[in-house]
């Protein structure tokens, strides 16, 4: 089924470990099975995982293209496929579609500083964005990462963040919403840890993903910031099913998150009807 | 192309020869109403009404369609289903056509290629037939439209009483009639004027060239709660329009073997647009009411660059409520001036 864009390839699970301490969250890093070469893609990007029987879900690409060893996705044990998905094991196959919709805009950001807010699992692509910006560190200014998790042991990807801080060219704060044993660190939702970082709207732009609630919150302290509303992006999440503008399931108006989005500046979701 | 004419004996001597080479569908009587099935022999046609119960869509974009298949042994590897019969479609009125104009633009037009919509389409030869006597429900020509369109059509008859004048407009068209005698310019002046009727047959009941400009900001009017109040949201007017092409993918698996197959879905159905986690961006049942009327007078001449309702009234004939598309514009429109 040459150029058949429904058609899954087959990738292989190289890797899988628990991400959150209440099990739910896992992520895999995932190779091409058949030795085709890497895709190209860039942050902000996502793909259709599946399981032949059990179905098809999309899932944002966590893995930065400066990575290019393998992909990876952490996935939410929720519903039917991503209960399928917590099954499999290292080395076993799976189908995978992509990369699909369009990407942060990085090259804006060149030279430019930025801002990374993010929230819970929703967290997957910021690092992408995160681990890009940081392979490619003397082309962008001042980076920024505020990240939010329930409790410690809900954030995501920790060993990572821990490297982070060590880095000294990446600020990184992290918050969790009530206090907990060991915790030194920031308390308080990620719309009251971002007012109090107080991150300079100066030559730079913000990337917010999180959960709907959080974005709403987030958006405006980023105004009263000043942060002009086309240099606040975001990732949107639909109920997406054939990823390639077709289906007609994630249309926001007349803008489909799949082919328009998933990145839409905060300007351009003032303009549709429904936004996060 | 040279313009023919086949008699009722003629046309049911072609239906037999592509009956031979592949399928043929047409309108069939199905208790009080008509619906596109496949047939053997034009006898078995009811080409008398004006709308089919559903449109021609679901010939090209079936109600529910295999995408690949696969073993349950081998969750990787997707086998291809079976390829489409080719199909002349007999009877397709001027709104369906152009409807199927409008799927051509979603399915083939932009971004990537439906596969499974696009070889149905290749192997499919559009015949259609004007229509005479527009049903009260019909606006076609409020939509751009004709009773006698020819857009998206391969071949079009017209019923001059016991003959019809058939139109090539493509090449698959013509190769249909090549054998029938030309018609004769007496032929074509009755066509004429049969079309003329027909046009002058239905009352304009809304004008989309105002719309465009002026839906520009309905989305967020309030009016939106009162318009949509009759609407129970069960997605009949969507089932039965000829340009709604949502659908959702799903596999289903039996005795190890399994399918992934795609079927229509609806955007008035409350999960339509519900995540994994319980959040829904179009929870209110107004919210969904918008959309699908926003969707075709306002979003698509963004997306494919035209309205894509055609006019064919089969929404208002099959609203369980009684709302009226053409009335729910015309209010709309008279709160946006306000």
């Amino acid at each position: 089924m040459p150029d058949n864009p429904y058609v899954p390839i087959p990738v292989r699970v190289q890797n899988v470990r628990v991400e959150s301490d209440d099990r739910t969250l896992r992520t895999y890093d995932l190779v091409f099975a058949d030795d085709a070469e890497p895709f190209e893609y860039l942050p902000g990007q996502f793909c259709q995982l599946s399981i032949l029987g059990k179905g098809e879900a999309a899932f944002g690409i966590a893995s930065s293209p400066t990575e290019r060893e393998f992909l990876r996705f952490t996935v939410n044990r929720v519903g039917t496929v991503t209960t399928a998905l917590h099954y499999l094991k290292e080395g076993e196959e799976l189908g995978l579609r992509g990369p699909l919709g369009n990407h942060y805009p990085v090259e804006k950001f060149k030279g430019q500083n930025v801002v990374l807010v993010g929230g819970g699992f929703a967290f997957t692509t910021l690092r992408s964005l995160a681990a890009y910006l940081l392979a490619n560190r003397s082309d962008y200014g001042d980076i920024t990462v505020i990240y939010g998790a329930r409790r410690p042991g809900l954030l995501l990807y920790r060993d990572e963040l821990t490297e982070w801080e060590k880095r000294g060219d990446v600020a990184v704060h992290l918050t969790i919403d009530e206090p907990a044993a060991g915790w030194d660190k920031a308390v308080g939702f990620v719309p009251t840890v971002t007012g109090k970082v107080r991150p300079s709207p100066k030559d730079a732009w913000a990337v917010v993903c999180g959960p709907p609630v959080m974005i709403k919150y987030t958006m405006p302290v980023l105004l009263d910031l000043g942060f002009a509303p086309d240099r606040i992006y975001t990732s949107l999440e639909r109920r997406m099913k054939c990823g390639v503008g077709k289906c007609g399931r994630c249309n926001i108006g007349p803008k489909y998150v799949c082919t328009d989005g998933p990145v839409f500046s905060y300007a351009e979701l003032a303009s549709l009807p429904e936004g996060v | 192309m040279t313009q023919r004419i086949v008699t009722a004996a003629d046309l049911d001597k072609l239906v037999a020869g592509w009956a031979k080479s592949g399928a043929v569908y047409a309108p069939v009587e199905v208790k009080d109403w008509t619906e596109f099935r496949r047939i053997v022999s034009l006898a078995e046609t009811d080409l008398t009404r004006v709308n089919t119960k559903l449109s021609a869509r679901g010939l090209l974009f079936p109600h529910c369609e295999t995408m690949f298949r696969f073993e349950a042994s081998r969750p990787d590897k997707a086998q291809e289903a079976d390829e489409p019969e080719t199909q002349v479609v007999l009877g397709v009125r001027s709104c369906d056509a152009a409807g199927i104009a409008v799927l051509d633009k979603f399915f083939s037009g932009q971004g990537e290629t439906d596969t499974y919509y696009q070889r149905r389409r290749d192997r499919t030869t559009l015949v259609g037939l004007s229509c005479h006597a527009p049903a009260d429900t019909c606006f076609c020509s409020a939509v751009g439209g004709s009773p006698t369109g020819t857009r998206g059509l391969d071949l079009l008859l017209t019923d001059l009483g016991g003959r019809y004048l058939a139109e090539p407009l493509t090449d698959k068209g013509a190769a249909l009639v090549k054998d029938m005698p030309e018609a004769s310019a007496s032929d074509l002046a009755k066509k004429a004027e049969l079309a003329d009727r027909a046009e002058a047959a239905i009352t304009e009941r809304i004008d989309t060239r105002k719309l465009k400009g002026l839906l520009d900001t309905a989305d967020g009017n309030p009016i939106w709660e009162e318009l949509s109040l009759p609407c129970v949201n069960c997605g009949a007017c969507t089932f039965v329009c000829p340009t709604c092409h949502c659908f959702d993918i799903t596999d289903e698996t039996r005795k190890g073997k399994g399918a992934r197959i795609r079927v229509w879905d609806t955007c008035q159905s409350c999960t339509y647009s519900q995540h994994a986690s319980g959040h829904n961006p179009r929870l209110a049942p107004s919210a969904r009411f918008r959309n699908r009327t926003m969707d075709k007078f306002r979003y698509t001449v963004d997306q494919v660059g035209e309205v894509s309702c055609v006019g064919c009234g089969r929404c208002i004939r099959e609203c369980p409520a009684g709302i009226d598309i053409c009335e729910t514009v015309e209010r709309l429109m008279l709160a946006l001036v306000k």
